[in-house]
């Protein structure tokens, strides 16, 4: 790959020779090996190479962008007219702008080349640990990957960022069957930089399997009650993720956000903080420079219950005035509490163990409510039983506002390291 | 693109092998409160093939779509599925062989609609929302164009073109209340490029005014009582239960994988009132949603009836599942890009039409409820499924009342099914709807309207 930052400033060249005023180019290499097992058994292997080039060009405040997988010159040429065509039909908004010069820098992590045979040894002993240790267990599908990326970052301003970041990808789908009783099928997805542990030490997922086998005999809770939800890591990316799109360009822009007002406020319990960090030394994943073009650093959101930034672009925040985020959002984090998740457990007079959420879209008012998945009832400090068709509802605001615990213990997929955390006052609906 | 180019290489076939080139082509164009935000098109291209080896597949893409690549992608498929065979103890085992040969272009033959154009297209449908409805904090306008071409051949002997557009304009709605913001949308086109689908701005008026018109009650909405409900579902949620909650507990890689519907076939899973199929091209004399006539493997595509009068008949195939269980394939497999390989996919699942009104069914229901739209839904290997639902009203003494709050919908299908008592005779189609196995896919999901009972999540 190497020259190919070149062959990007190319592109910024052709689209400037067009008569566009400003350009941005964003390329990106991709190479996989992909092991697919479906029931249990290896039995795909997939290698594919993409490439994917898209130009953003700039005249008179219009605005457009194109996008194409080929590098070839007739493509580029055909691409940049295209360009050319958008742009005249656009409108001009003085918030569509490049990012200004910053110093040329190149960055990597994470191998190049998958390890393919390691690859195969890894997945089909996880494949027999599994089938021996967890007999009821079915696997419906496993995918081991390893992507290697290679991005190239150019604009008029002299921007000239590149990386390679490799990394391997362990997806897992699975449902337990005893007799006619079938569980809820659950997953795990998890990264990597390496082969060097057994892939079902990866995250949390050997007690997602381990639980799963317990789920094929469920009960229905009876009535409904107001109580606590232990949410689990597995289960938490979900939340953060309707949280912190309250916090991005769509809903700043159209003035929609429940927290368009409350930067600098306390918007959560005081124990509870939420970081992005892209850049992490602790995760597989992550990016080094956002897709507009700037170098992306690691940034706290909410610090001990304050929310410290929104998550804005740079037309985000020229749109609305307020800051750019440092980085795009993503790889979030939250700092462990102080109790013990036995502990947790033990204090919950009645409520869930929620491990995973099916929800529908959350509301514009920050209202959700959704089913309770591979979840557990808990009555006065025990676990009692694995429930189906139990629903859960509450508001995500009154939800950061209730924080009992946060776990000492987190789990890291790779992508986001999260604790377990108790919320009281959420509404659980049974038959 | 270039057509029939890809028969020369079939000489280059060791085994089973599948050929495809596709092209995907997309275009946006968002407008929101007056001003253009979004404005950008793609492409992507390129060519696989997958090969079959003694129980193992391997499969290899690229992006170019010379010689050079596509005799590369055919050595390294097959490379792949030697690579896997040889690490692994499986009986030999034979795909069942069948082919076809066919051209289906949904191209348009009018002119070409302008990128200028079709941005003043959603301006002038902004616009008139902007004068009309002042009460508004924020409106958006998205116009998506969707185009999937592609060819393909088989050791098999199958051939085929197809050029499958879609084009959808969404319309999304926000106003302030003391909760804070409400919002609807309302998806409008379907199968078809731009110039087939949208002719004037003002044809979609009424449609608009009455999303408007929504949106304000539901400003006043309350939440529904949480528990289980007499409940009319309307057209868009009947269809998201049809793929959603059925449609992919009977998938037959899913089946495999553990499904609750592997233990009932041939037995009764729901009311007599109830047949569901998954549509290959054509419904009730219509060309659907998401045609799709040969698969991804070169199988023709048949209509999968998938419940009968209330008890489970058939599951959908590709070829290997066709074969684990002894039927004949149905079509169902497909790849979203040309770097996918071709999995099994629902196209068009809809519940049959009964014979009631909605009008009937409403005035039926003493104490209840009316959903009619849903944003996203999710389903289970146990067929439990959750959909969120975005416009609905309660029902009292058979007449409609107060709109509801967003909420969720939930229930175990093949249990939630046995409670219908009255299918309406009208159907209707989303054709708007993106899967999310694996890979995202167009499919088109439909239905009547159905009175059952459900568990309606609430506060």
């Amino acid at each position: 790959m190497s020259g190919m930052n070149k062959v990007s400033k190319l592109y910024i060249e052709a689209v400037l020779e067009s008569g566009i005023q400003k350009a941005q180019s964003n390329l990106l290499f991709t190479r996989k090996t992909e092991l697919n097992a479906e029931s249990g058994n290896i039995s795909l292997l997939r290698t594919t190479e993409d490439v994917s080039l898209s130009l953003t060009g700039i005249t008179e405040g219009r605005k457009g962008s194109v996008s194409i997988n080929k590098t070839d010159r007739n493509s580029i040429e055909k691409s940049i007219a295209e360009l050319v065509e958008i742009i005249d039909a656009g409108q001009a908004d003085p918030a569509n702008e490049i990012a200004e010069f910053q110093q040329s820098e190149e960055f990597s992590r994470g191998s190049e080349e998958p390890d393919m045979d390691l690859m195969y040894t890894r997945l089909n002993a996880f494949l027999q640990r599994s089938s021996s240790r967890y007999p009821n267990l079915l696997l419906e599908q496993v995918i081991l990957d390893h992507t290697a990326r290679y991005r190239f970052f150019n604009n008029s301003n002299g921007v000239d960022f590149t990386s390679m970041r490799g990394a391997y990808n362990l997806m897992v789908m699975f449902t337990s069957k005893d007799g006619s009783n079938t569980s809820s099928f659950n997953y795990a997805a998890v990264s990597f930089p390496d082969l060097s542990e057994e892939l079902h030490l990866a995250g949390g997922l050997d007690r997602l399997m381990q639980q799963s086998t317990e789920q094929t005999e469920t009960q229905m809770i009876e009535g409904s009650f107001v109580g606590d939800v232990i949410i689990t890591p597995e289960c938490m990316g979900g939340f953060v993720h309707t949280l912190t799109g309250y916090l991005g360009d769509h809903s700043l822009v159209t003035q929609v956000s429940i927290y368009k007002d409350m930067l600098g406020e306390i918007i959560a319990d005081e124990r509870l903080s939420l970081h992005s960090r892209p850049v992490s030394d602790e995760l597989a994943g992550g990016y080094f420079f956002t897709s507009d073009g700037f170098k992306a650093g690691n940034s706290t959101i909410i610090d001990r219950g304050v929310l410290k930034t929104f998550l804005l672009s740079l037309y985000g925040s020229l749109k609305t005035g307020g800051s750019r985020a440092v980085n795009s959002g993503g790889n979030y984090m939250i700092d462990p509490g102080d109790t013990d998740f036995s502990e947790m457990v033990k204090s919950v007079k009645k409520g869930i163990l929620l491990c995973r959420f099916s929800g529908g879209n959350p509301s514009s008012s920050g209202e959700f409510s959704g089913v309770a998945k591979n979840s557990y009832y808990i009555e006065n400090g025990v676990v009692k039983y694995p429930v189906s068709e139990t629903m859960i509802a509450g508001n995500i605001k009154d939800l950061l506002n209730s924080v009992k615990h946060i776990s000492k213990q987190t789990v890291n997929d790779g992508n986001s390291v999260f604790p377990w955390i108790t919320f009281s006052g959420v509404t659980v609906s049974g038959k | 693109m270039e057509r029939n180019i890809l028969r020369k290489y079939a000489n280059l076939f060791s085994g089973y092998t599948e050929l495809r080139l596709q092209e995907n082509r997309t275009s946006r164009i968002s407008v929101v409160d007056g001003t253009v935000m979004g404005n950008s098109s793609s492409s992507e291209s390129g060519v696989s093939a997958r090969s079959y080896k003694g129980g193992s597949w391997g499969f290899a893409s690229s992006p170019e779509t010379d010689s050079e690549a596509i005799e590369h992608v055919i050595e390294a498929a097959t490379e792949n599925a030697v690579f896997l065979d040889s690490h692994l103890e499986k009986a030999m085992r034979q795909l069942p062989v069948s082919s076809a040969e066919g051209t289906w272009d949904y191209s348009t033959k009018r002119s070409v609609v302008s990128r200028k154009d079709k941005i003043d297209f959603a301006r002038e449908v902004d616009s008139y929302i902007s004068q009309k409805f002042r009460k508004l904090s924020t409106r958006t306008v998205v116009i998506h164009n969707l185009d999937m071409e592609k060819q393909l051949i088989t050791s098999t002997g199958s051939n085929a073109y197809s050029m499958v557009p879609r084009s959808i304009m969404y319309a999304m709605l926000t106003v302030d209340t003391q909760d804070g913001p409400v919002q609807l949308y309302e998806a409008i086109g379907g199968l078809g490029q731009f110039e087939d689908v949208f002719a004037r701005p003002s044809d979609y008026y009424s449609r608009i005014d009455s999303l408007y018109e929504h949106l304000l009650r539901k400003a006043e909405g309350v939440f529904p009582e949480p528990g289980i409900s007499q409940c009319i579902l309307d057209a868009d949620i009947a269809g998201i239960l049809a793929h959603e909650a059925i449609g992919h507990t009977t998938e037959a890689d899913i089946v495999r994988g553990g499904s609750v519907a592997a233990d009932y076939m041939d037995q009764t899973v729901a009311s007599p009132l109830v047949t569901l199929v998954d549509f290959a091209h054509t419904a009730m004399g219509k060309t659907c949603p998401v045609p799709v006539h040969i698969d991804d493997e070169g199988t023709p595509a048949e209509d999968v009836t998938i419940i009968r009068d209330g008890v489970l008949k058939s599951y959908m195939h590709n070829r290997e599942s066709a074969m684990e269980f002894g039927v004949t394939p149905t079509g169902n497999a497909r790849g979203y890009s040309f770097s996918d390989e071709p999995i099994i996919r629902m196209r068009n699942t809809a519940f049959l039409p009964g014979t009631s009104s909605l009008e009937e069914m409403i005035q039926s229901v003493d104490n209840g409820y009316y959903l009619i739209k849903s944003s996203n839904g999710q389903a289970d290997s146990t067929s439990e499924f959750m959909f969120g639902v975005t416009l609905g009203y309660e029902i009292k003494n058979g007449k409609l009342g107060r709109a509801l709050k967003d909420t969720t919908i939930s229930g175990v299908a093949f249990d939630m099914l046995k409670t219908v008592t009255a299918v309406s005779g009208e159907m209707s189609w989303n054709n708007a709807g993106m899967c999310g196995k694996k890979q995202m896919i167009p499919v088109g999901m439909g239905g009547p309207a159905i009175k059952c009972m459900i568990n309606i999540g609430g506060r």
